[in-house]
């Protein structure tokens, strides 16, 4: 797992899993909805995501996902991570284009 | 069903077995998704029977039992490619296929399918023995002797579901070949295998042991010179048995029987197998010449009939397509039979995805096979398709066939041939992205003239350290590493895979990936520039050694 050790200016931290049922990467909303667009994550600041995190991961079996954990994202619209890594689970595999998570509903 | 032509002919109990598995699995993954089973306790479950979790969905890595298939069952991976996947399959470096897009709820189904053309996914991941490989060109090269794909089909029968090694430290991985010409990379591998025949005409083996890739490259060391065949699966038996023994389990990194190896000696290892054999019962192992001819029995032999201008129609045809001429020279090998010609077709196009194929391609492929080679194909480890059996005076009709698929490409050995891992556009262990940057060296290579002038030169790509693109074995290898997040590569030469096994030697520091591909072209501007007459790339590089080309990578930076 790559979690910078701090976060800079303008970086807030997301939480991301994958979809037991098909290992979709999704992101976690305000409303506690698990959404494959990164656009609607809830972004958290690094003093509130430790216990948000602590809580979410305890109800990943209820809604449906694996291996819940934070991560940087710059705080703009839509966030973008900061890790070539998590940019690439955001927005699908960079050798398909036409699998852009973007064009999906 | 006629017996198919290259690999085993399950039986009854294989189905039993595979039906029974696949209840099992069924029942786990109900399990899992009810909540009963939590993430931790299902992992090690489905791994056992391939299916990994990556970035973007679950992975099914289905074996290819020494990378051999039938048409039947090829077609069948490409209606799983188009029914359960985004239409098409990646081919690996371990002569398996792999799907990236699977749901998790629909993998009983598929092995259900799978089953139908006697296929698994068992063991192709966890800390067991996983799918043995062999010589891409088993039981058709010229230069073979001895078929090693019987006693590949006998060691997979042996490691299936081994009670004792289900739980070794750590994967471990076998590979068997019966040609003087290394094509399974045997001293890179857990256990290395090299066949010859006996004085008495049955087969002896060449064992090496403690070879691998990975965090910690080392080549295989010759643990014997000549096992006899009714003592090879006692031998490694007690091979496995000292490793499962005394391997490290306190230390992920440091578990593989090569540290092992490295650690004591391989006299000592010796010893410690010569004595596991002196207290085993010899006759329990003991590989009878009944039980290897039983096994034998059901492969069937290619009946290899060609017209006796077979050569003359071959030649004449070369003369008059320069194209299709150019095509043979890289893509094909000597067959045993005269009227004969063993065909790599590659999944390399220029500018493509290694090892990639949809399932319009897959589809093609098997009907190629049926159409020119008995019905049989094999994946390569270098993650490419050979066509066994191809009558030569036919060769040019596959070629035209193969044409109309996007698979004619020239480029066999040559550095548009790029062997690539996944990376980091699917692994979830990746530090950067392998496929990119194969797709821009096959870009800026993408002229087969230009790749037949610079000759025999293979690079081989890795994501991560585990090296799953072997880029230590690599002519030119390149490594992903992770500097705060952002793709940088490690560039290494000299490594070789074959005859005269090396590891390749680092040039210096890791380059970013947007110089990567520029530093590689000025590598072998260097190597066009100053070889000697008949020379390849590694010949250069021996001659002058690594300064030149390291200038000639760093120049810029
Ligand atoms: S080498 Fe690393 S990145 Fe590539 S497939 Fe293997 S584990 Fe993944």
């Amino acid at each position: 797992m790559k979690r910078p050790v701090r976060l800079e200016p303008g970086q807030k931290l997301v939480l991301t899993a994958n979809r037991l049922l098909d290992g979709r990467t999704v992101w976690w909303c305000a409303d506690g909805a698990w959404d494959l667009h990164i656009g609607r994550a809830a972004l958290l600041d690094a003093d509130e995501a430790e216990a948000v995190l602590a809580r979410v991961a305890g109800e990943a079996q209820r809604d449906g996902v694996v291996g819940v954990y934070d991560t940087a994202v710059q705080a703009a619209v839509p966030p973008e991570p900061v890790t070539v890594r998590e940019k690439i689970r955001a927005h699908g595999p960079t050798v398909h284009p036409e699998f852009a998570v973007e064009t999906e509903q | 069903m006629s017996i198919p032509v290259g690999h085993y002919q399950y039986d009854r109990i294989d189905r039993d077995f595979l039906q029974a598995r696949i209840a099992e699995f069924e029942g786990q993954v109900q399990r899992r998704l009810d909540g009963t089973l939590s993430e931790d306790e299902f992992k090690p479950l489905r791994l056992m029977n391939g299916l990994y979790l990556q970035l973007h969905a679950y992975m099914l890595r289905v074996a290819i039992p020494y990378g051999i298939l039938d048409s039947r069952q090829l077609r069948k991976l490409g209606e799983i490619a188009r029914r359960y996947d985004r239409d098409y399959g990646h081919f690996t470096t371990r002569q398996n296929i792999q799907f990236n897009w699977i749901r998790l709820e629909d993998t009983p189904a598929i092995l259900r399918e799978l089953a139908e053309v006697d296929m698994h996914a068992i063991q192709t991941s966890g800390n067991c023995i996983r799918n043995v490989t062999a010589d891409e060109y088993a039981g058709a090269a010229a230069d073979e002797l001895v078929d090693p794909r019987v006693h590949a089909e006998i060691l997979r029968q042996w490691s299936t579901l081994h009670p004792e090694f289900t739980f070794l430290p750590r994967k471990f991985k076998i590979a068997i070949s019966g040609s003087p010409n290394d094509r399974v990379a045997a001293r890179f591998h857990d256990i290395g295998i090299l066949a010859r025949p006996g004085e008495d005409g049955a087969p002896v083996f060449r064992i090496f042991v403690g070879g691998g890739l990975g965090r910690t490259p080392v080549i295989g060391e010759e643990l014997f010179d000549s096992v006899r065949e009714e003592h090879l699966l006692a031998t490694l038996e007690a091979i496995l048995r000292v490793y499962n023994a005394h391997g490290r389990r306190d230390n992920i990194y440091k578990a593989r029987i090569k540290i092992l190896v490295q650690a004591i000696g391989v006299e000592a290892y010796r010893e410690a197998v010569e004595a596991e054999l002196a207290q085993m019962d010899l006759e329990r192992y003991r590989l009878t010449p009944e039980a290897v001819a039983a096994i034998r029995s059901r492969f069937a032999v290619p009946l290899l009939e060609a017209p006796a201008d077979a050569d003359a129609v071959l030649a004449q045809q070369r003369r008059e397509d320069p194209l299709f001429d150019r095509w043979v020279r890289s893509n094909t090998h000597v067959h045993r039979d005269p009227g004969h010609i063993i065909a790599t077709i590659s999944l390399k196009p220029a500018g493509g995805i290694p090892g990639d194929a949809t399932s319009a391609q897959i589809a093609r492929l098997a009907d190629l096979a049926d159409a020119y080679s008995f019905g049989e194909i094999r994946i390569t480890h270098l993650q490419n398709v050979v066509l066994g059996h191809v009558r030569k005076d036919r060769l040019r009709d596959l070629w035209l066939g193969l044409s109309e698929v996007g698979l004619a490409e020239a480029n066999i050995g040559l550095i548009g041939d790029i062997v690539a891992c996944p990376g980091l556009d699917y692994c979830a262990l990746a530090n950067a992205r392998s496929i990119p940057i194969a797709q821009k060296l096959g870009a800026r290579f993408a002229d087969t003239a230009l790749q037949a002038e610079i000759g025999a030169l293979r690079i081989n790509i890795s994501g991560c350290i585990n090296a799953c693109g072997h880029h230590h074995a690599g002519h030119i290898g390149l490594l992903g590493v992770d500097k705060r997040g952002e793709e940088f590569f490690q560039l290494t030469v000299g490594g070789r895979a074959e005859n005269g096994a090396a590891i390749g030697t680092i040039l210096g520091a890791a380059l970013p990936e947007d110089e990567t591909v520029d530093a590689i072209a000025r590598l072998v501007d260097c190597y066009l520039g100053r070889r000697e007459s008949g020379e390849t790339f590694l010949d250069t590089l021996t001659r002058l050694g690594h300064e030149p080309f390291r200038e000639a990578a760093y120049e810029t930076v």
